[in-house]
Formats: C-alpha cells, structure tokens, sequence
C-alpha cells in the first residue's frame, strides 16, 4: 500500500540520486572549453598557489570552474531562461524578449555622451585643414526602429534625442538613416531577430541614406546577386537570453557582379577578391563572416570603381556588412576599427594624401558601451 | 561558502554526510569539526585562526570557572575575562573602521583607518560562545569538557555564518548523545531544500529587481516604483535569512541536532512587538536573556524601563553592522516598542486585525529602508521618493514593467510570507487516507521539479549574494 511515508522517501532518495549523480557526473564528464551556445570560453581550472587560496580566489574561481562545468549545462541555463520568460519575464541579461520572435537589446542612458562628443570635436578640429568631405552617421538600433515590437512598458532611453545631441555638438555634417530604416522596415527585416547588429538588408538601407547624402546614385538590390548562406545563425543575444526553443536567422549576402575587387588585410597580410569569409558559417559567431570580422585597418580597391575617391571608413561591426555596397563607389577605401586601430586615424590621414572623403559610422549600442571611439582622436 | 552554491550542495554536503554517518559515533562529532574548519576556511581562511583563539579563551575559562570558580567573586573575575575578551575582539574587527571614521566626522580629525576586513560569522560566534560562559556563570550549564565538542559546537557550519544564535545549553546534550533516524534525515533534507528554493528563487530574484530600483535615480522612480524596491528589499531579507535559518534546521536533523525555530512568520505580525517575537527569535532572546533581564526588564519603573529598551534596541542595531544606519533601524524600533508599551499598545489591541497587519507591514518594510541603505545621503532620497506623493509621480509605466516581470515572484513570495504551508498541512490532516497520498505525491513531485529549477539558477551565473557580510 502507498502511504505518505512511502512517498516522502521516494521523493528524499530520488534526491539524493539526483544530487550524487550530478556530482559525479561533474567529475568524470570531458570538459569543454567553449560553450557555442553562450558564445564565450567556460572557466579553467584553476591553477593552485598559496596566495590565491589564503586571499580566497582559489576557492571562488573553482566555484565558477564547476558551474560552468557543470554537467548539461545547456539544459539548465535553457530551463531557468524559459521559466523566466513563461512567468513573465521579458528583460533578460538587458535584452527585451519582444514580439515577433525577436530579441532586442537594451537601450540604458547613455554615460559617455560629453566624452564622445569631446573626441569627435577634436577630431574634426584636427582634420579640418585637409580637403575631406567628412560625414557621422550614427545608426539607431532595434530598440529604435523596432520600438513598436517591444514588450509593453518597456523602458528605454530616446536613441535620436542622444545622436541629434552629439550631431549638433561635434559640428560633423550628419547622415541621419533613422527614416530610410523605418522604409526599410516596412519593406523586410533590417535587423537580425538574435543579433545586436543589422541585417544586410538594413545595412543597404543605411546605405541608401548615405548615397542621398553624397548624391550618388545607388545600386539596385536586384542588380546585385543574393545568396542565403545560413538559416542557422544564432547571434549575441540569443547567447545573452540563451532560451534554445528561440528560432535562429538567415544571413544574406550580396555581390555586385560589376566590381573587381582586391581586399587586404594590413595585419595578416592576407590578400583576396572577397568581402566575406564564409569559413564563418559553420562557426557560432557567424555576423564575422562580413569582412572576415574584425581587423585594424582593412583595403578595399576596386579596379571597377564609379569614381577616382578614396573613403576612409571609421566604424563598428555595424559598417561590415555596409561596406560590400559601398565598395562599388570608391577605387579605395581603408576601413579602420578604432578599436583595435592604435595610431590614429588623424595621422593615418596624413600619411594617405588621396583620401577624398570620410565616414565615421557607429550604432548607438556600440557607441556609448564600447570605448573604441575615443581611440579616433 | 554559501549554502546555495555547486560546490556545497553536491560535493561539500554529500561527502560531509557520508562520511558522517559511515563513522563511529565517536568520530562523529571529529568529522563534523574538520568539515566546519574546511568550510569556514573556504571562504575566510586567514581568520580561522581567530575563532580558533576565541573558542580555546572561552572553553578555557570554562573549565577554569569550574575548577576555581568556588566563589561568587572568582566566578565573576572568570566571567568578566571571557567577556571583555570576547567583546574586544569583536569590538576590533567588527567596529574598529566605523569608531574611526565616526571620531573624524565628528572632531575633523584625519586618523587614518585600520582597515581591517571584518571575519565572517564574528558576531554569530561571539554570542554563541558568550551564551556558553554566561549561562555557566549562572549554574545553567555544566562546564564542557571536551575541547572538541566546544568547538565543534561553536564552528558547526549549518549556523555558523548565518545563524540562528544556538546557545550551549540547548545543544550540550546532543554533542555528546544524539540519534541518527532515517525520519530525521528525510525531514532535515527535506527542509533544507525548502531554504534553498526560497533563497536561490524567491530571495535572489526579488534581491535583484531592488538592487535595480535602488539605482534608479530620482527621476525614472515613482513613489509606487520607491515601495516596490522597498517591498522587495524586505522580502528578500526575509526570504534569505530565514532560508539560511531552514537550511541550517534542516542540516541540523540530518546530522541529529535539534535547533530552535529562528523565524515565525514575521510579515505577518500585529504589531512591533509581535514582528520582534517572530523576527530572529535567537537574536532577540539573546538579548532578552543576557541583557535586558538582567538590567532589570520592566520590572524596575517606568523610567528604567525605558532605559532598558534603549540600550538593548541600540545595541540590537549595533549588532547588525558597523554603520549609523543600523543604529537609526535599532533606535526606530526601540523607540516604537516604547511607543507600543505606554501610548497606542492597548487602543492597537482594539483595532481590527487587517489594520493591525496593515500597521505592522508598513513599519516593517519601512524600518527595512533604513536597514538597507548604508549611506546617509542615500537614505534621505530614498524616503523623499517614498513618500513625494505631492511632488512626485504617484506610478509610472516602468512600475507597470516591473510588476510585469517580476509579477510572479512577488506574488509567490507573498503567499508564501503567510502562514499558507501549516494551513495546507492541518486541512490535509483531515482528508482521507488516499487524497492525502495524491496530495503528497504532488508535493514531492514539485519538490523534484523545484530541485531541478534551483540548479538551474545555480548553475546560471547569477545573482546569489551573502547579505550577512556586516553581521
């Protein structure tokens, strides 16, 4: 017969299997040294010495090795983030679980805008005397263009007020893309759902407000060849809310048949006819696929090109997937990542007296979280 | 270490009980002391040395006032060294840095700080060992003398860093004579895990959303937003603490110890001195037993009386940390026991009970505010939100947001603050023999899933802290 003391010892010892088979399993399991899903290296194990265990890091670091470690990890990171989410959860790790399946990344008060502001005046300042067209674009994210998907009440900072602030300040001609963006929207999906960066389609929309600017005449979409290179692509914030039922993205690309490229890598020195390395597919991170992610200072001669300019790009990610638009414009553009471009781009400058034309191009996330604008001046 | 970490719960625990219960019985409490060295030393292993030294005075001094102690007059010089000693100790490690800082602001003098980082589980040890040579001077308790029992007792780690305040005499017995049952285990784990699905689901997340309204700023905090934090500070205060107190229970059963109940739902109290009967009993008995009785409790005149109350509520404030705002939290609630005792406790007793609950509750969570907030300037805006009903925005959409995200737990914890779980049992005291059994099928089956929900948030690297830091 079933009584209550039955099941009391059924539950207990059930437990207690649980708890022993979890510790040994954490013990002889293989370890892993990256977890794709959560897109960083896990714990190692830490290296003993006297001074770490009397100071206590020892211990504390081999708490973080056996979490990290820990055996199905997976399922239970997934479990806690659909808990979550099902008692009503809709900010995780500073991501909004919005509608239409996307996950959109947090817009706080930004902290940094007067010390932006400051380098960019100085840049400019300093540029001033050379014949250079310079323009800023400073792209609103999803937080902004898709403010109508995001959970009710949702609290979140005003993007343009912040860039219309920084535009007026650093006295910088401005390319506003928020309007092109929202014609965008209307048109297809312009930012990935599991990303923080834009599609490729919203980067040619940012490219549309570019070309209005320089009044150059676009490219058609449909003269360009379009390729779905995966279906698979779970980005940084579906690392950063790690619910694995969230459905993954497409990644498109586009190639201009009309440019004959030759693209180098000043730090590798890696030479080819290519903006994509598509290696990146079968890996986790796959948005590094545009302009085989992240280099200091990256050439782009076009032997094709519609004009004799050269641009000299200053950008975040946001710009790589901009950039194979771009390219059919110029014979030459130096794309340079300020944040791991250490000399400077005013005295890169210099020393390239056939720069005709300049864009600074950051995302309103990047730009007040990341400190790689100030390496700009 | 805490309680609610991987490397406790699945190598610390089991491998400490296995052994345990593999030993003889006289290797047990032996077994039990090397695991609460290790354990103590996990986290603060320099300071070890420092309980060691406060166990071996007073276990000392024990068997000094036994062996010397024929007069009143010897015994006392006995209890007056242990005490002084101890209350030095503490005093040094524990307020060393606040006597300091408090002498500059208040002369603008430029001593320069000691520095000293406080030992975890000082003031829990201090008065444990302080029980022991008090309550010997009083002929409650006979001298200990087994150098290892002692310190077993006083560095056993189910209360060691937490609580409750076990006093010598409640546990002198069960050091040298206790019962190992297989009911006792399955009610002692059962009972831990309910502390630790209250600290890892309850207390840590309610903990977070007030860490993220305390930051705030004045401008995105409404008045209904600056109750809310204050509401969740106080629920996670009481769901970790008394989660440590289950945790610690539960341990207790399993290893044959029987412990006092530590917290009676206080949330739900009638009235101040209600919430303080029910709110770290151990601590307030401490000071019921060792202070305010002896200075005489109310039995001296009205003025005495009051005295009374203030040095125990000034010194029970004091306790909690080295900073003026836990003397603000002890003097409020002194000051409002007065109150209770000579102005409003009779018109309050003819109140209905949900505005006595209603009276209770706000004091409560208000008194928490103060707790909460070390920095003076801080707490003053902190209030001002609180209670800018004309100035400020009354509730805004981010209110909205958080009852929306964190609906869920609030509500959980809610319930759970009430008195629900005895209610469920006496009613399923009464059903029939099979409904009971479906019923406690339930429980178990949600007590799997909760398990399996609770290693979820350990493993996830979350917000887990140790709130007793101070104490």
């Amino acid at each position: 017969m079933i009584t209550n003391m039955k099941i009391k010892r059924t539950v207990v010892c059930l437990l207690c299997i649980g708890i022993l088979s979890l510790s040994v399993c954490l013990l002889v399991s293989p370890k892993k040294e990256f977890s794709e899903n959560e897109n960083r290296y896990l714990t190692k194990f830490p290296s003993f010495s006297a001074n770490a265990l009397l100071g206590g890091e020892y211990t504390e670091s081999l708490g973080d090795w056996l979490a990290d470690h820990f055996p199905q990890r997976d399922f239970f990171v997934g479990l806690k983030s659909g808990v979550e989410i099902a008692s009503g959860r809709r900010e995780i790790n500073h991501v909004y679980v919005a509608q239409d399946d996307y996950l959109i990344e947090s817009y706080a008060k930004p902290q940094n805008t007067a010390r932006i502001t400051d380098t960019l005046v100085h840049f400019y300042d300093k540029i001033g005397q050379a014949k250079v067209d310079v323009n800023l674009m400073l792209v609103p994210t999803a937080v902004t263009i898709y403010s109508d998907k995001l959970p009710a009440y949702a609290p979140s900072s005003d993007q343009k007020e912040v860039a219309d602030a920084i535009y007026d300040a650093s006295g910088i001609p401005a390319i506003d893309c928020t309007d092109r963006l929202y014609e965008g929207a209307a048109q297809g999906q312009i930012y990935y759902r599991t990303d923080h960066h834009w599609t490729t389609l919203g980067a040619y929309y940012g490219y549309l407000a570019y070309c209005d600017a320089k009044n150059m005449t676009p490219v058609s979409l449909e003269s360009m060849e379009a390729q779905t290179v995966t279906e698979d692509f779970a980005g940084t914030l579906y690392s950063k809310v790690n619910d694995y039922s969230h459905p993954k993205d497409a990644i498109t690309i586009y190639t201009n048949p009309a440019d004959d490229l030759t693209v180098t890598y000043a730090d590798t020195g890696e030479v080819t006819d290519r903006l994509y390395n598509l290696d990146y597919v079968a890996e986790k991170d796959k948005y590094s696929l545009f302009l085989n992610n992240i280099h200091p200072l990256v050439e782009i001669e076009n032997s094709t090109a519609a004009s004799q300019d050269t641009l000299m790009l200053i950008k975040d990610s946001y710009a790589n997937s901009m950039v194979p638009f771009l390219a059919h414009h110029y014979k030459k553009i130096y794309v340079l990542d300020t944040r791991y471009y250490r000399d400077g781009p005013s005295s890169f400058l210099a020393e390239h007296g056939d720069i005709t034309d300049i864009l600074l191009l950051y995302n309103m996330n990047t730009l007040d979280g990341d400190t790689g604008i100030r390496g700009i001046y | 270490m805490v309680f609610s970490c991987i490397p406790f719960l699945f190598f610390f625990l089991p491998l400490c009980l296995i052994l345990y219960y593999a030993v003889p019985f006289s290797w047990k409490n032996g077994i039990l002391l090397i695991f609460s060295l290790i354990f103590y030393a996990w986290g603060e292993p320099l300071y070890i040395l420092l309980m060691l030294f406060s166990t071996l005075l007073d276990y000392t001094n024990g068997r000094l006032m036994e062996r010397f102690g024929t007069t009143r007059c010897r015994r006392t010089f006995f209890l007056c060294c242990s005490i002084c000693i101890n209350l030095s100790i503490l005093a040094f490690f524990k307020y060393a840095d606040f006597a300091v800082a408090s002498i500059n602001g208040l002369l603008g003098t430029q001593f320069a700080q000691p520095g000293i980082h406080l030992p975890v589980g000082i003031s829990f040890y201090t008065f444990q060992t302080m029980s022991y040579i008090i309550d010997l001077y009083r002929g409650e308790v006979k001298a200990e003398h087994s150098y290892t029992a002692y310190l077993t007792y006083v560095s056993m780690f189910p209360q060691l860093v937490a609580g409750p305040i076990v006093r010598f005499a409640d546990i002198q017995e069960q050091l040298h004579g206790r019962k190992l049952t297989l009911a006792g285990f399955e009610q002692g784990l059962l009972r831990f895990m309910m502390g630790l699905f209250k600290k890892v689901l309850i207390a840590n997340q309610t903990g977070a959303l007030w860490e993220e309204i305390r930051v705030l700023g004045a401008a995105d905090t409404s008045v209904a937003t600056a109750w809310l934090g204050a509401l969740c500070f106080t629920l996670q205060l009481y769901f970790d603490f008394s989660a440590y107190s289950d945790m610690a229970i539960g341990m207790g059963h399993m290893l044959g110890f029987h412990y006092n109940e530590n917290f009676n739902y206080p949330l739900t109290a009638v009235s101040v001195t209600d919430f303080w009967r029910r709110w770290h009993i151990s601590l307030s008995t401490w000071f019921r037993d060792y202070v305010y009785i002896p200075l005489g409790g109310n039995r001296k005149g009205v003025l005495r009386h009051l005295f009374n109350i203030a040095v125990v509520w000034f010194l029970t404030g004091m306790w909690h940390g080295a900073s003026w705002n836990f003397v603000l939290w002890g003097v409020y609630y002194g000051i409002l026991l007065m109150l209770e005792k000579y102005v409003w406790g009779k018109l309050l007793a003819k109140l209905p009970r949900g505005i006595r609950h209603a009276y209770a509750f706000l004091i409560v969570v208000f008194g928490f505010v103060i707790f909460a907030i070390t920095d003076f300037g801080e707490l003053g805006g902190y209030i001002t939100l609180l209670f800018s009903f004309a100035s400020g925005t009354l509730a805004d959409t981010r209110f909205l947001w958080y009852l929306g995200n964190y609906g869920a737990v609030l509500v959980t914890a809610c319930v759970l603050a009430c008195p629900v779980y005895p209610w469920i049992c006496q009613k399923a005291a009464r059903l029939g023999a099979g409904k009971r059994c479906i019923l406690s099928a339930c429980a178990g089956i949600g007590m799997l899933l909760l398990f399996l929900l609770s290693t979820a948030y350990m493993v996830s690297d979350t917000y887990n802290p140790f709130l007793y830091f101070r104490f």
